[in-house]
């Protein structure tokens, strides 16, 4: 086991084998490489991506959204060997959460230019840029 | 900066793995191509910037988002 310690959680032990690696780390925060996934809540789509070493360091991620069913064909076809195993689930792709809690009109947007691909099986896991794709880095989360 | 001047067909080498040829020179545009190792990451600046921006707006998220998010997703 492994002992984490949070700003958010308090001190959380977590299985070894749940460290998620980014060995690029995120863009910003190349030498943060580690990471864990924590619930928000049971059945929420909302995940916390917690830093192992830096206790402040977490991020908001949802892995549904209205339209990721389009997205993530879209993501296939724009980069294929990047989003092999999307379709058997040993793939997946999370969008960071952005809380503007001073923006009234769109107070929560979602980046969907730079998805979070983690492959389940290997925990290694990267932050890809779509360039092409005309996803925006902050799309409103319309709530249905 | 190191500024130097490339024809169309020209290019430039980085290291010993990455080159930058000027493909196509058309009004204010400039087409380049680039030869590097493939995990080489390599991005327009301004996206590049902008989801670095995007991430560290992110990691200050509050830890209660039950207030914000008013109890439709949670």
């Amino acid at each position: 086991m492994l002992n984490v310690k949070t700003t958010r959680f308090g001190e959380i032990d977590i299985d070894e084998k749940r460290v998620i690696r980014f060995p690029d780390g995120l863009l910003g925060f190349p030498e943060q490489k580690g990471y864990v996934l924590l619930e928000h809540k049971p059945g929420s789509p909302l995940f916390w991506l917690q830093s192992i070493t830096t206790p402040y360091l977490a991020f908001v991620t949802i892995n549904s959204f209205p339209e990721k069913k389009d997205y993530l064909k879209d993501l296939q076809g724009v980069e294929k060997g990047t989003f092999k195993g999307v379709e058997d689930e040993r793939v997946i792709v999370l969008a960071i959460v952005t809380i503007k809690q001073n923006n009234t009109k769109n107070p929560i947007t979602i980046n969907l230019m730079g998805p979070l691909v983690i492959d389940t099986e290997t925990q290694i896991g990267r932050q890809v840029i779509l360039e092409k794709s005309g996803y925006s880095h902050q799309h409103p989360l319309i709530f249905s | 900066m190191l500024v130097l001047t490339r024809k169309m067909d020209e290019s430039i080498t980085i290291g010993n793995d990455i080159t930058v040829s000027v493909l196509e020179i058309k009004g204010n545009k400039v087409k380049l191509g680039i030869n590097a190792p493939k995990q080489t990451l390599i991005h327009r600046t301004e996206i590049y910037t902008a989801i670095i921006e995007e991430n560290i707006k992110a990691a200050g998220a509050p830890q209660d988002l039950t207030m914000i998010l008013d109890g439709k997703l949670c």
